[in-house]
């Protein structure tokens, strides 16, 4: 194994395991300074996981098995799928293979426990997140398989290493798939990381909550689990995007240096949008999900259109 | 030996139907069918790992013949490894009474069709057993059940099976008068007789797979059978029409014009989606799994289309493993759905009805047969590591290369189908989590259900080795992938190994994914702790948390209700009685229609009745009436060979 992929499985480690929750640490720190407010430190989440795991969980009354396993197991599938989403064109496998698909199904399962758990307990609030997160995920997991499935058709292999490599250079610029796979995925990342417009992540409403409602009954390391997962999440959808839709290096040694300038640009790009749009009608989201879904499908047109 | 094995457990079955016929060896009866079954699966499966062919050959000769290949050995592993549990849990599911007898013995003579049908090699004992499949269940339903309701279903199951049936004899009977029954010659490509033959199977065999809009006898005709014959009908009968499309389709045909790939494709969609969607909105369990069950045929047959659509572009490779794609699901869903319909079977017995907003909490008091359900129901939702996230990886796999080697319009075909696919397994999981939900967790819903008991061991050793079959067909779906890809008739070497590494994929190494996850989640759970604070009830604002208030199916689904509000046409009414500007009550009625029986169906049914009112006019009764109509013929007839048109 080469310095080049042993390098590229320490940084995937240590960034997706332990500099995750940096991300919506910047986010959140951001937009508070665009909003002229001093707003917390981009190191916020790393205090609050440090002081939930000093708290005891809280067990509603009522609850079982389910509701205790769910942020265990959300939290192992996250960590599977950090070991799948590479952060170079040369990075080796880790035991869970490289697919793109597989990272859709342990997403699937996270959303899956923790939307169990909440009928566990029957909370009316976590519920009403959980209907309303699977409910956006029909159009998410669509959008998310088909701008992925670009770039698999540009890089020939649904292989997310082989995508990283495949789609390397100025191509993202050049190529209207590719273009339109970087709008589509723009949509998943918004919709997968809970943001504006799509959730308000700083929402205290319960009434308005999309991801947080499920959340709402958990305390202590179990909320530390899910907090940490949401975290993770920003760092996979970000990493991706970055590494195959957005214009990156050909060599290893330039992906891995140019990635942390990739991932706070994009936090500065979600800061951004958070600032400038609302959050929009619940209703309204499936439909600005399947827009991205219909430029994906555009794109694999595009693509098939320049093969002929 | 694999020869004798199969006919051992030929006899078995026989001889298991036999001693049902008394109530003293009734039980010992059903438990010799089930060891039966269970060799009928180790020969099946013995037979498809060492590539063994035994008995006759195909041929459109009308004897009988019968023999076994490697689909044909596939198939009767599969219905082997549903119907030895489904044989053992229904032992003490059934009354020992002369209607208990009667259903237990046809239960075994149903399993001996599907067999009969798997190995038939002539269009004789193909179609005798194939009709024969049709009929035993629709006495199985009408013995257990007499009330009028059943008796509609069963009458609207034999009217569109056999109606739409009649493409499967159009189909077979074709074949063997062209001398492709067997695949012994070839047709030409695109010609009428292959379209025709093509055609006429998916109507007739697509109508016993249920696939949509093909599909109205199916949520009707499951759910009211008994669990086992549930089981059986959802786990292998729909199969077996799976496998005489995948005969026709791929095996004997040929290369099939594009155009019918895209109609396969199509077919395959929108059984998934439409599947999955109204399986959303049903609220009893038994008819939702049956709806299941259109969208997992609707899967299988995505894989189908994307087979046929490789094969006409010339990518083999990947042709063969859609293929495998497709038959891996079929055996992925006969294990989870048959599970799943035991376990409903169990519930049924402990609480009475099964109406989904009137269970809960089951997981607390029938923990055996309540995890195995929720094994089942990860397992369809299409979650890692279990069985059905592998073969739907597989079928995802050979969707995205369809746009790879196609062209512009199947191309976009196969990405359209690839979001369709994805979409089905987000709703799959809205729809499990609903059941799992209401079944399974959460207070119990009524007095009943709070004193269910668990079933009696032989029931649950059946769903817990199904589970097992789940879980262990999630980790090796390895080892099936290369003798499945390898039936494909076109013989190309597919190097598929045990952690599927194929070409063209980021490869799925189910063991290092349940590794991960199966020791990584109970590590977390650990370090968790012990500390708990005070049990607190859950927060509703401050609100005393009531039964009344429990979220119920239709809350749950409101809003993907009002997502596709356009689609779906969901139907209310509010009715509000005040008097004296004081509110007494307020009635609400909500129904999701199903817009294929109310659209397509109905209005058929209507004009068909219609012209049998006016075609009763010429039957008059009156001798002379019926003289005049022989006068008139032979007078048309005659002026015809006049004219010169005839004759």
């Amino acid at each position: 194994m080469s310095a080049a992929s042993l390098v590229s499985a320490a940084v995937e480690l240590v960034g997706g395991l332990l500099l995750a929750p940096l991300l919506p640490g910047l986010v959140q720190h951001w937009k508070a300074r665009l909003q002229g407010r001093r707003g917390p430190s981009p190191l916020q989440p790393y205090r609050e996981l440090r002081r939930l795991w000093g708290k005891s969980t809280v067990d509603p009354a009522g609850s079982g098995l389910v509701y205790r396993w769910a942020p265990a197991v959300a939290a192992s599938s996250v960590v599977a799928a950090v070991l799948l989403v590479p952060v170079s064109g040369n990075a080796p496998g880790l035991g869970v293979g490289r697919d793109m698909f597989v990272l859709a199904g342990l997403l699937a399962l996270a959303r899956f426990a923790v939307a169990a758990a909440a009928w566990d307990i029957v909370g009316g609030f976590s519920l009403m997140g959980a209907s309303r997160d699977l409910t956006i995920a029909v159009s998410t997991e669509a959008t998310l398989v088909l701008a992925l499935a670009v770039g698999a058709l540009v890089a020939g292999t649904t292989s997310l290493t082989a995508m990283v490599a495949g789609t390397a250079g100025t191509a993202a610029w050049s190529n209207p798939a590719l273009a339109l796979g970087a709008v589509s995925f723009a949509l998943v990342v918004v919709a997968e990381t809970g943001r504006q417009p799509i959730d308000n992540p700083d929402t205290h409403l319960e009434l308005t909550m999309i991801h947080e409602g499920p959340l709402l009954e958990y305390a202590g390391r179990d909320l530390a689990y899910l907090q940490w997962a949401a975290a993770v999440r920003h760092w996979l959808v970000l990493v991706l995007a970055a590494q195959v839709f957005l214009p990156h290096a050909h060599s290893t040694w330039i992906q891995l240096g140019v990635l942390p300038v990739a991932l706070v640009v994009l936090c500065a790009g979600l800061a951004l949008t958070e600032t400038l749009t609302a959050k929009m009608r619940i209703l309204l989201v499936p439909r600005l999900v399947a827009l991205g879904g219909i430029a994906a499908l555009l794109g694999v047109a595009s693509w098939l259109v320049q093969l002929t | 030996m694999t020869a004798a094995v199969l006919s051992a457990a030929v006899a078995l079955l026989g001889l298991g139907i036999a001693a049902c016929a008394a109530a003293r060896t009734f039980r010992l009866g059903l438990t010799l069918q089930s060891a039966g079954a269970g060799l009928l699966a180790v020969s099946g499966f013995w037979a498809l790992a060492g590539g063994t062919t035994f008995g006759s050959a195909f041929s459109g000769a009308f004897t009988p013949r019968f023999g076994v290949d490697g689909l044909t050995a596939f198939f009767l592993g599969m219905l082997g490894l549903v119907a030895a549990p489904t044989l053992a849990f229904a032992s003490p599911y059934l009354a020992t009474g002369p209607r208990g007898r009667v259903i237990g013995g046809l239960t075994g003579a149903f399993v001996l069709t599907l067999a009969e049908v798997l190995c038939a090699r002539d269009p004789f004992t193909f179609l005798a057993g194939w009709e024969l499949m049709t009929l035993l269940p629709a006495a199985l339903i009408l013995v257990s059940r007499s009330d009028d309701a059943a008796r509609r279903s069963v009458f609207l199951y034999v009217a569109v099976t056999h109606i739409a049936g009649a493409g499967t004899w159009i189909a077979v009977l074709l074949a063997a008068h062209a001398g492709v029954f067997g695949g012994t010659s070839v047709l030409a490509r695109g010609s009428g007789l292959q379209i025709a033959i093509a055609l006429a199977a998916l109507a007739g065999m697509g109508t016993k797979a249920g696939v949509m809009p093909l599909h109205s006898w199916l949520p009707r005709a499951h759910p009211i059978a008994p669990a086992p014959v549930s089981a059986l009908m959802s786990g292998v009968m729909i199969k077996v029409a799976i496998y005489g499309l995948v005969r026709v389709l791929v095996d004997w045909l040929g290369v099939l014009p594009l155009w019918l790939g895209l109609v396969v494709l199509a077919l395959g969609a929108l059984s998934a989606v439409g599947g999955v969607v109204y399986a959303l909105f049903q609220h009893d369990l038994k008819r939702l799994l049956a709806f299941h069950s259109i969208e997992n045929v609707g899967i299988i047959v995505l894989g189908l289309g994307a087979c046929l659509l490789l094969r006409t572009r010339g990518a083999d490779a990947w042709a063969a493993l859609a293929l495998a794609a497709a038959l891996l699901h079929t055996l992925n869903h006969a294990a989870f759905k048959s599970l799943l319909f035991l376990g409903a079977g169990s519930f049924e017995r402990a609480v009475g009805s099964l109406e989904l907003d009137r269970i809960g909490g089951l997981l607390r008091r029938m923990p055996w047969t309540g995890g195995a359900f929720l094994v089942g129901s990860l397992a369809i939702a299409g979650v890692p590591p279990l069985n059905g996230f592998a073969s739907e990886w597989l079928t995802l796999q050979a969707l995205v290369h369809v746009p790879v080697y196609g062209g512009l319009g199947d191309g976009l075909a196969g990405a359209l189908a690839l979001a369709a696919l994805a979409a089905t397994a987000a709703l799959a999981i809205l729809c499990f989590v609903k059941v799992v939900g209401l079944v399974l967790l959460g207070p119990p819903r009524r007095a009943s259900v709070a004193e269910a008991a668990e079933a009696p061991v032989p029931m649950r050793a059946a769903v817990v080795a199904l589970a097992g079959t789940c879980v262990a067909l999630g980790v090796v779906p390895g080892l099936l992938v290369a003798p499945l890809a390898r039936l494909a008739p076109w013989r190309v070497p597919v190097h598929a190994t045990f952690a599927l590494h194929l070409p063209g994929t980021g490869s799925l190494p189910t063991v290092g994914i349940a590794l991960v996850l199966g020791l990584l989640a109970p590590l977390l759970f650990v370090m968790r702790g012990k500390r708990v604070a005070a049990t607190a009830p859950t927060w509703a604002c401050g609100q005393l948390v009531q039964p009344q208030l429990a979220w119920t199916s239709a809350g749950f689904t409101k809003p993907l209700r009002l997502v596709l509000e356009a689609v779906l046409r969901p139907e209310r009414e509010i009715a509000v009685r005040a008097s004296g500007g004081v509110v007494q009550e307020v009635s609400y009625t909500g129904r999701v229609p199903h817009l294929i029986d109310e659209r397509v169906y109905a209005p058929v049914v209507r004009s068909a009745l219609v012209t049998a009112r006016h075609a009763r006019r010429l039957q008059t009764g009156r001798l002379g009436t019926y003289v005049g109509y022989l006068i008139a013929l032979v007078l048309v007839l005659l002026a015809a060979a006049k004219a010169g048109l005839i004759g």
